[in-house]
């Protein structure tokens, strides 16, 4: 036999009615149903390890506690009341906040050349300068710390280099206090504030800054009228970034602060552990992320106007 | 021998409610040892069909039956198909004698008779020199002959192929047509064959079928699709084509195949001559002549159809011309030994033998 | 007269060049002071936190084994992050696949969903925890480290093995499918291997996460199942001596470690940004 002829003349536009058949339908449910198995013990682990853990705190706020470790299980608004009526954690908040700022001014600034070098080398060893300037992320906070404490402590670097070279005689306070939890938070998130930068600075085009060049403009007036105006969006959501980190961070202000640098983070932590006033930590955290949380908002905001790819 | 290998019947898929579907209650019935084309623009609908022939897609309704039995809701995995994919889709972590047996591997061959197989297989595509070596370690030639003796060696009940030339410059792909087409013959499997290549199609196929937007415009041989096309489309797409409307006059004979030769005037130019179907007599169709099939005098001679040359292009090998004829461009092409290039401007006079001008069966679509 | 040869080709000395490159130079030893000065420490036989150095020893490594607590932390932090990192995988891999290779409404949000833990203070899911195993009598065993830093390592893992999966070539597992792989088959022998670069470079990055993090593990079980970054935490916050500098080099290695293994199949920058 031969072939079938099949020509047939079906009117443009008139198409069959979708009667989708018993295997279409059943294999659309079984592609459902496998996502949702492969999807559900990540949903599971997410849940037990991050979910319910935040519900629950949400929840703790509202209850009533005292220093005692006594927790009332109650539907109050007191906790946050307490918080805010206490001008102590008016001051902790403002130190927090400051401490955010400083850390994210510092860290953009002291960041910005790297970005800006490593996103214009070209030299092969880019790609390990790029890996230097973001591994220390891969190492431990507390060893970072540590190594502050060791550089800026009473016998530490610093000092002992100045007593030895003569210019002090008593060792300057450059640890136990917001100066070294600055220095040190700083160069902690300096590899985010890289990382950042270098995603933000994608329209930074080098071509621009020749075509200045050659226009007559020197070195100076190039950086400050092209180079500058152009990477400030990069360097805006760099320190947005360093801030939302800075504020919520514990170990640098426990340790380099010496009990004397009083946080947020610290104060959690005295609560939940110290003082076992669950409810008053739940509400001084859920402070915390409101105020991490209106600036993720407006970083993201920042980055989605910015069309900064990431 | 001429038992049926596949019967695709009222074969739809539509991918979402509303839009056309991507393949339209296809029919087709496939000859065992043949290799047939699925030829087509993009988006015609081929690719669909050949994935819901493997089972990589569910069809929306319509049948798939292999050897008399119906398949379609056959798995994938179970259907012992042997499809060569467009990107060739070597695993690249295996070498390629791992490549080929992965195959054998799940249908759990014996491990001595896996590796005879592997080293024919890999004869038979003259690579067993490169057994050990990894994909990205072989040339685009290379990896597409281990795809395709990755899916012969199966003994699969259909050979799909799927573009399996695109990725190949020129000169390499006019020696895998060949290859291809030797392998297939010697190992007798049932292909089927996607393409948007014309010349892929005729010079490799048994049957070709012409699909567009989602139907087939005629499944024939080679010679069928390209001397007797149904359509104006198929006419259109496969090789270059002069498509004109004309009035289908009175029969006049029967052409040497037993056609009927008509007399044809087309409006504003002429008449001539003709063949096709039966009983299109009074009829308005499309003609088709190809371009070398045209014969050119210069001047104004009796006995033809007379225009002026509105373009001629000299290609080396051919000639080209545009002859005006009323609203008619007419595209001739000749071998340049055929006598001295004329000038744009100059009159020509055009004529061509009735069995070298065909009426399509196809009624004259509305613009 | 050397001196005045001709040079017309001589590169005139760039003086702005070169303060960048020197701003850039200490940039760089600013961001990495901390981890050379814990070096130096950790091999200087000053019995005293002082500078200078007063010579090499290898003293401070070879007492690091009799330190009981930094040993017991350890192991602590060994057996809970390989732990994590184990259950990471599997539930990162198998979401990530899923994510990738199914077309489900909803898809856009659960993925957003497997990323948010990086959007939320540490601080804040450890005093969670704390509040929901507490009570359970759960905290201060290895499960309450475990899960809790399930969450903060799980993207990662979704994220380095998504990037693999998109760039891979499906029509491979088709391919594989054709020629008579079930779906488990075709993961085992064909995505699998294929994505081995991201779920490795996650896996590396989720233990050294979950290895280093400190404040979780903390809050949880800080009086029972110390890890090593709380023992080092709660150390040095009363004696800040060489004993920590070389624990710490440790670290920094098994650290340099990390980002080569990571540097080398995925590239670091694409992983962590």
């Amino acid at each position: 036999m031969t072939a079938t002829q099949a020509i047939r003349t079906v009117a443009q536009g008139e198409h069959p009615p979708l009667q989708r058949s018993a295997e279409e339908r059943r294999s659309r449910t079984r592609q459902r149903r496998t996502f949702w198995l492969l999807a559900a013990p990540a949903i599971l682990g997410l849940f037990g390890s991050f979910v319910a853990p935040l519900l629950y705190m949400v929840r703790m706020a509202f209850n009533r506690g005292s220093s005692d470790g006594v927790i009332e299980e109650t539907f109050t608004l007191d906790t946050f009341a307490r918080a805010v009526e206490d001008p102590y954690y008016w001051k902790v908040t403002l130190d927090t906040f400051l401490m955010g700022l400083t850390v994210a001014v510092l860290c953009v600034i002291v960041a910005y050349p790297i970005a800006l070098f490593l996103m214009r080398s070209q030299s092969r060893f880019k790609s390990v300068l790029i890996a230097l300037a973001i591994a220390p992320l891969l190492t431990s906070a507390v060893v970072r710390t540590y190594g502050w404490m060791v550089i800026l402590g009473g016998g530490g670097l610093i000092n002992g280099t100045l007593i030895d070279l003569g210019l002090i005689t008593i060792p300057l306070q450059l640890a136990n206090n917001f100066t070294g939890v600055i220095i040190g938070l700083t160069e902690i998130f300096m590899p985010y504030a890289i990382l950042a930068m270098m995603s933000g600075f994608g329209k930074l085009d080098p071509r621009l800054e020749e075509a200045a060049g050659s226009l007559g403009a020197n070195r100076i007036r190039t950086f400050l009228k092209v180079t500058l105006p152009l990477s400030l969006p990069g360097a805006l959501a760099a320190g947005l970034l360093v801030f939302v980190l800075a504020i919520s961070t514990f170990v640098t202000p426990r340790l380099l602060g010496g009990g004397a640098v009083r946080v947020l983070a610290t104060e959690i932590y005295d609560q939940a552990t110290g003082l076992i006033n669950w409810p008053f930590a739940a509400a001084l955290s859920i402070l915390l992320l409101l105020l991490f949380g209106a600036m993720i908002a407006g970083y993201q905001a920042l980055v989605r106007k910015l069309g900064i790819d990431r | 021998m001429t038992a049926v290998k596949l019967t695709l019947d009222r074969l739809t898929k539509q991918y979402r409610a509303g839009l056309a579907p991507a393949v339209d209650r296809l029919d087709m019935e496939v000859e065992e040892g043949h290799l047939v084309a699925l030829l087509g623009p993009s988006g015609c609908g081929k690719t669909t069909t050949l994935r819901m022939v493997a089972g990589l897609m569910d069809p929306t309704a319509g049948r798939i039956v292999v050897d008399g039995r119906d398949i379609t809701a056959t798995p994938v995995h179970e259907r012992g198909m042997g499809m060569v994919f467009q990107s060739y889709a070597l695993f690249p972590h295996m070498d390629v004698a791992a490549n080929v047996a992965f195959g054998l591997q799940m249908r759990r061959v014996a491990k001595s008779k896996q590796t005879e197989l592997v080293r024919n297989a890999l004869d038979m595509v003259k690579l067993g020199h490169l057994a050990s070596r990894h994909p990205k370690e072989l040339s685009g030639g290379q990896q597409q002959r281990v795809a395709l003796a990755r899916a012969l060696v199966v003994e699969p009940t259909l050979l799909l192929l799927d573009e399996p030339l695109s990725n190949l410059d020129a000169k390499l792909r006019e020696t895998m047509r060949t290859e291809i087409r030797s392998i297939q013959r010697r190992t007798g499997a049932t292909t089927l064959f996607v393409t948007h290549d014309q010349d892929e199609a005729l010079d490799m196929a048994d049957r070709i079928a012409v699909m567009n937007g989602g139907l087939i415009e005629q499944f024939g041989t080679p010679a069928d699709i390209y001397e007797r096309p149904r359509t104006r489309f198929v006419a259109d797409f496969i090789g270059r084509a002069n498509l004109f409307e004309a009035s289908v006059a009175a029969a006049s004979g029967t052409g040497s195949k037993g056609e009927t030769v008509y007399r044809i005037d087309v409006p504003g130019i002429g008449t001539s001559e003709a063949i096709g179907e039966a009983g299109l007599e009074g009829s308005q169709r499309t003609v088709l002549v190809r371009p070398h099939r045209v014969q050119v005098e210069l001047g104004a001679q009796p006995g033809g159809l007379t225009g002026t040359i509105e373009n001629v292009s000299y290609t080396g090998d051919a000639l080209g011309y545009s002859i005006r004829l009323g609203d008619v461009l007419l595209q001739v092409e000749r071998h340049t030994a055929d006598g001295t290039i004329p000038a744009r401007g100059e009159q020509a006079t055009v004529r061509w033998a009735a069995e070298d001008a065909y009426v399509l069966p196809e009624e004259v679509r509305a613009p | 007269m050397t001196a005045s040869a001709p040079a017309p080709f001589k590169k005139r000395v760039d003086g702005g060049a070169m303060a960048f490159r020197v701003i850039v130079a200490l940039s760089y030893l600013f961001l990495l002071a901390p981890l050379l000065i814990v070096v130096v420490i950790a091999f200087s036989s000053n019995q005293y936190l002082s500078f200078p150095p007063e010579g090499f020893t290898l003293r401070w490594f070879a007492e690091l084994p009799q330190q009981a607590g930094f040993m017991q932390g350890l192991q602590t932090s060994l057996i809970t992050a390989s732990a994590a990192t184990l259950i990471v995988l599997v539930i990162g891999v198998s979401a990530a696949l899923a994510l990738d290779r199914y077309d489900v409404p909803g898809k856009a949000a659960l993925s957003s969903f497997f990323l948010s833990p990086l959007l939320v203070p540490t601080i804040v899911i450890a005093l969670g925890l704390v509040l929901v195993l507490g009570p359970l009598g759960l905290t201060n065993t290895y499960e309450s480290i475990v899960l809790g830093h399930i969450g903060i390592t799980l993207p990662y893992v979704v994220r380095t093995t998504l990037m693999s999966l998109a760039t891979s070539d499906t029509s491979c597992e088709e391919a594989a499918r054709v020629l008579g792989a079930n779906a488990f088959t075709v993961f085992r022998r064909v995505t699998l291997p294929i994505i081995r670069p991201g779920v490795i470079a996650g896996g590396v990055i989720a233990f050294i996460v979950s290895f280093d993090e400190a404040v979780i593990s903390l809050f949880v079980a800080e009086s029972g199942r110390p890890t090593l970054p709380v023992q080092i935490l709660r150390y040095v916050e009363y004696s800040a001596d060489a004993a920590v500098a070389a624990l710490s080099v440790v670290l920094i290695v098994f650290s340099a470690v990390v980002v080569v293994v990571v540097e080398r199949l995925m590239g670091l920058k694409r992983t962590l940004a």
